[in-house]
């Protein structure tokens, strides 16, 4: 039996450290490392890695060179003094493989965010994560996401959370969502969809009231223009161009009117600013349309929750407004010095007066809510950057309700009256020291806005009390087995500075090394880089014979 | 500045030649040193380089680049220069948006300048990132420099502000007061202010600018190709090898004041671009056959060395769009000259060693096809040779390849990251090991060894300038510059024709009755 095994291994040894097998697994080794820089140059680094280098075909690739360069010295054992380079190289080999995989099982690869005078102890690991923290119960569920390049079903539950859909990159797709509450008549809540362009420039973009629309604003800037989406109920009376330039709106029964038909006369304050009153029921009302939307009751208090609200339109001439009240717009020509109504018909284009920009409405809904749903897609990428597929995407049923959860857009929840956050981000790790950025410094290349260093000055402060550290390129942090990089910075719009460490732990660091030092002196020996005389004869010159 | 365009429109109106020059003589600016792209550089290299960027040529009509920019300056002070420079369209869709003619290439900057506005929204069109894109994007940035230099603001000047050095444009430089103040003491106010800065800048701009400037004048890589092509004739024509030698010895030295000189003005290791690249690698291989050469008294190996350098040397000669000579500011992680000087110089000499055994490859395919005369024993020596090479390649490239894991790891805290730079050296060490094992077992006779170390050179060059010209991403891609990719497009497709052609060819056949695929002899050299 045991002589059996013995030829089995034999025959096992002999194949797996034969030069054959040795250089068949090479070439596999160098196609899949030719395919992945092809993938990473199109679809970047992370998804390279999730395709090909931290795939277990290729993980078996390199086991397999690690088998075949073992057996090769182990098929030229007891050792012979014309391969003591060549057990060199190889043992060289297996200590970097060794120093490897002391890396990938017990090394720590993240990165640390420092934002100016804050004070930090979290390192970002790379994989992801979807989290879900109930503030009221402290109660904190974490589930580890796959790290596959491609969309995945899961089957996670936990009591009465289920995590159904992973897509690792993924778009937002525009859909129209069918409302899940009803709303009263008098309620607006429709949306729209529009496309503002010039020559030079094409945006379309969405507009919502409803209350659903959670990633749907009713207001938007482009440039110097500010868009307004408004009730449609306020159309008419921009329409009727009051001289008064006011337009009130009430909301209990979602219309408009305007001072000239209450007849109030609109008057100047001794301070300049235009007034009127109105009635409301017993109440007197007092508007100051260019101060306050808001009316001032009889004892000249601020009314902050009136139905009735003043629009003084004066306020929006002197800079490019758009209004949109879904089928119609308004806005103030400055030129003829008037304002504008028009009717918006879906796909006909109207102009605007504002650098040969013209309007048009895609689309219009009373009730249905604008959403982004995310749809799996290829990554690309763009000069290091993702310019697709930069969502990761979760989809979770929660009491039989269904939600997504991106990396952009956690979703906060109320479960049995219970507050709840879920996440999906990167796993961290909690340092048993902390970190303040005191101080970034840049430096430029005179005359440019090239960098030419960026340096991070840091407080650590750990059990010995604060020490201060000075980080930059090629001059790295080392504490307490970490070793931190100054790796990227980023400017706020005040010109603050923030710094991003990179933070490292690698066990295998000085087993590499030494395997690094061994296959070098090995492949000298091996090849024993002397100069001795060649031993064979030529015949014919290559290029000639000297004189 | 409006007072001293009167001031020089009153002066020059006296002078109307056939082109007026003004002050603008290349001997009075053109050691006058500028602040450009990020260090103070002579104005000659300044402007030969703007220029040659502008129009593709240092020359417009008989001017030479200096005078030509000076003049385009003076624009700024609205003289009446005659000077219509153009830039030159090569993109076939940029010519048809321009509205060029059938083999019209060039178009007035003062044009484009008017269109300005257009070539941007064309550009803003572009939704892909094509060639088209790429070519407008370089013709609105030539227009933007084109405009900073007529509007006098891209030529700065230093200036002592107190005790330090402020470097200002010209529009500024050249004010009203400096102007009367150098017409009380001299006839030539404009010569006395430019000897007055020169003078200045001597005692104050502590830089290397003067030297730069007599360093470039050399034009030193022109005659290291000039005396390598001499010892080539010497070595292959004309059968003097002693004399060779000479040529070669000269070649070196003239190539070794070239590197040593960018290392004294840069300051750093002479490997920081595709240029510098080329160039040591060129050095590198040459100096590595005249020492394995000379030890193993074998002149084949100085035939690789040349032939290998004049190659380097053509393309820092003429394929100037691709390489860019220009010395300029590094990126920050770049910046350690231990790690520059240790991990790029092996991983450079690495490629000039498996230079050698690619060109003695060739040379081997060349003769067995069209040359004649190579015996399979021949053959078999000349593979010990091209064996000889792949040693050294591949010890320095795998040294190369861990220095360059140690220095990630120092800088960037990871030894591997599988970024497309290392990964693509890794290829090009496990091809040549595959090669080299397969060279043990049956699997490669000497035949194929030679057409496999020929095809092989091929990943070399992936790893060089494919990553940065195609790939172009991952960590190491700061030497992207258009032009490289149809260069190396054009270099696979006539090397992979040329394996093609000789595919077939065979030798003479043993004259001893030797196996030409015996591994052996392969272990003895």
């Amino acid at each position: 039996m045991t002589q059996k095994w013995a030829q089995h291994y034999q025959k096992a040894e002999d194949f797996l450290g034969s030069l054959k097998f040795a250089v068949i697994i090479i070439l596999c080794f160098t196609s899949f490392m030719v395919a992945g820089t092809f993938v990473e140059s199109y679809y970047g680094t992370e998804f390279a890695g999730r395709l090909i280098y931290k795939t277990w075909p290729f993980m078996t690739i390199q086991g397999l060179m690690f088998l075949s360069i073992l057996f090769a010295a182990f098929r030229r054992l007891p050792p012979k003094k014309r391969l003591y380079g060549f057990y060199t190289i190889h043992s060289g080999l297996i200590i970097i493989g060794i120093g490897s995989i002391a890396t990938y099982i017990a090394g720590i690869d993240g990165s640390i965010f420092l934002p100016p005078n804050t004070p930090n102890r979290e390192i970002t690991l790379s994989d992801d994560i979807f989290r879900m923290q109930m503030p009221d119960s402290g109660r904190v569920i974490i589930k580890k996401l796959p790290n596959s390049a491609f969309a995945s079903v899961l089957d996670v539950s936990h009591e009465d959370l289920k995590l159904l859909d992973y897509y690792p990159y993924a778009d937002k797709e525009f859909r129209w969502a069918d409302s899940e509450e009803t709303y009263p008549p008098e309620q607006s809540v429709h949306s729209g969809r529009y496309l503002i362009a010039n020559p030079n420039v094409t945006q379309d973009f969405t507009l919502s009231l409803h209350p659903e629309a959670q990633e749907f604003e009713s207001s938007l800037t482009m440039g110097l223009l500010t868009v307004h989406y408004l009730p449609e109920s306020l159309a008419p009376c921009f329409a009727k161009s009051p001289a008064s330039k006011v337009v009130l709106w009430d909301s209990r029964n979602n219309s408009c009117f305007t001072p000239e038909d209450r007849k109030a006369s609109v008057q100047t304050s001794k301070t300049g600013n235009r007034f009127f009153v109105i009635k409301d029921g017993p109440r007197l009302l007092s508007f100051f349309p260019e101060v306050s939307p808001w009316p001032l009751d009889d004892k000249f208090q601020t009314v902050q929750n009136s139905p009735i609200r003043a629009f003084g339109q004066k306020l929006f001439e002197e800079r490019p407004n758009l209004f949109l009240f879904g089928k119609s717009t308004s806005y103030f020509d400055k030129n003829d010095q008037k304002w504008v109504s028009q009717n918006l018909e879906e796909g006909k284009p109207i102009d605007l007066p504002w650098m040969g920009f013209e309007l048009t409405l895609l689309e219009h809904q009373t009730q249905k809510v604008p959403t982004y749903v995310p749809v799996p897609v290829l990554p690309i990428q763009k000069n290091g950057q993702l310019i697709h597929g930069t969502d990761r995407a979760l989809l979770v049923q929660i009491q039989n309700k269904k939600y997504w959860v991106t990396n952009n857009r956690p979703i906060a929840l109320m479960i049995d009256g219970k507050r709840a956050q879920l996440y999906v981000t990167k796993e961290t790790l909690t340092l048993p020291f902390e970190f303040v950025l005191t101080k970034f410094k840049m430096d430029k290349d005179p005359g440019t806005n090239n960098p030419a260093s960026y340096e991070s000055f840091v407080r650590l402060f750990s059990d010995k009390g604060p020490t201060d550290y000075h980080v930059y390129m090629n001059n790295p942090l080392k504490y307490d087995g970490f070793t931190f990089y100054q790796a990227s910075y980023s400017q706020d719009n005040n010109g603050n500075y923030s710094s991003t460490l990179s933070a490292n732990v690698d066990p295998g660091r000085a087993i590499k090394y030494f395997g690094s030092l061994m296959l070098i002196f090995g492949a000298i020996w091996h090849y024993q880089l002397n100069f001795s005389k060649k031993t064979q004869k030529k015949k014919t010159e290559l290029i000639g014979e000297s004189a | 500045m409006k007072g001293l365009t009167l001031l020089l429109a009153l002066i020059f109106s006296t002078q109307l030649l056939a082109r007026d020059t003004y002050f603008c003589r290349p001997e009075l600016l053109n050691d006058i040193p500028a602040q450009q792209n990020g260090r103070v550089k002579p104005l000659y290299v300044h402007t030969t380089e703007t220029i040659k960027y502008l129009s593709g040529s240092t020359k417009y009509e008989e001017l030479d680049a200096t005078t030509t920019y000076c003049l385009l300056t003076l624009k700024s002070a609205s003289l009446p220069i005659d000077i219509k420079l153009k830039a030159k369209i090569e993109h076939v869709d940029v010519m048809k948006f321009l509205d060029l003619k059938d083999g019209e290439h060039y178009v007035d900057f003062d044009n484009l300048i008017d269109h300005r506005q257009d070539v941007r929204v064309e550009f803003m069109k572009q939704k892909e990132d094509s060639s088209y894109k790429k070519s407008l994007g370089t013709l609105m940035s030539q227009i933007a420099v084109y405009q900073n230099i007529i509007s006098g603001q891209d030529w700065n000047l230093p200036e002592l502000n107190g005790s330090e050095i402020a470097w200002v444009p010209f529009n500024i430089f050249m004010s009203e007061n400096k102007f009367k103040a150098a017409q009380e003491t001299s006839s030539d106010p404009f010569t006395q202010i430019f000897m007055q800065t020169k003078a200045m800048a001597e005692k104050n701009v502590h830089t290397k600018y003067k030297f730069e400037y007599q360093f470039t004048k050399l034009h030193l890589h022109s005659w290291a190709l000039v005396l390598t092509l001499l010892a080539l004739a010497f070595l292959v024509v004309f059968k003097k090898f002693n004399l060779a030698l000479v040529a070669t010895a000269l070649t070196m030295i003239t190539q070794l004041v070239l590197i040593s000189g960018r290392v004294y003005i840069s300051g750093r290791a002479p490997i920081t671009n595709m240029y510098e690249t080329v160039m040591f690698s060129g050095f590198g291989a040459l100096l590595l056959a005249m020492i394995i050469g000379h030890f193993k008294k074998e002149k084949t190996y100085l035939f690789m060395g040349l032939a290998y350098n004049m190659c380097t040397l053509m393309m820092m000669n003429f394929a100037t769009g691709m390489l860019s000579s220009s010395i300029s500011p590094l990126v920050p992680v770049l910046r350690d000259n231990f790690w520059l000087s240790t991990h790029v110089t092996t991983i450079i000499m690495s490629y000039g060693a498996l230079a050698l055994s690619w060109i003695l490859a060739n040379t081997v395919l060349f003769r067995r096809q069209f040359g004649g005369g190579l015996t399979s024993l021949d053959e078999r020596y000349y593979s010990d040779l091209i064996y000889t090479t792949l040693k050294w390649g591949t010890i320095m490239l795998a040294t190369g390849i861990i220095l360059g894991g140690v220095w990630a790891d120092y800088s960037w805290g990871r030894f591997w990251g599988w970024d497309p730079k290392e990964t693509w050296s890794l290829i090009v060490l496990c091809l040549y090991m595959a090669i080299l094992h397969g060279k043990y077992t049956s699997w490669i006779p000497t035949k194929r060894f030679v057409q496999l170390v020929a095809a092989a050179f091929m990943s070399v060059m992936m790893a060089w300038f494919g990553v940065n010209y195609i790939l172009a991403s991952g960590l190491h891609s700061y030497g992207f510059s258009q032009g490289g990719a149809l260069f190396l497009g054009s270099f696979f497709a006539i090397q992979i024709l040329f394996l093609i052609i000789t595919a077939n060819a065979k030798n003479n056949g043993p004259t001893d009755g030797g196996d030409s695929s015996d591994p052996k002899l392969v272990k003895n050299s």
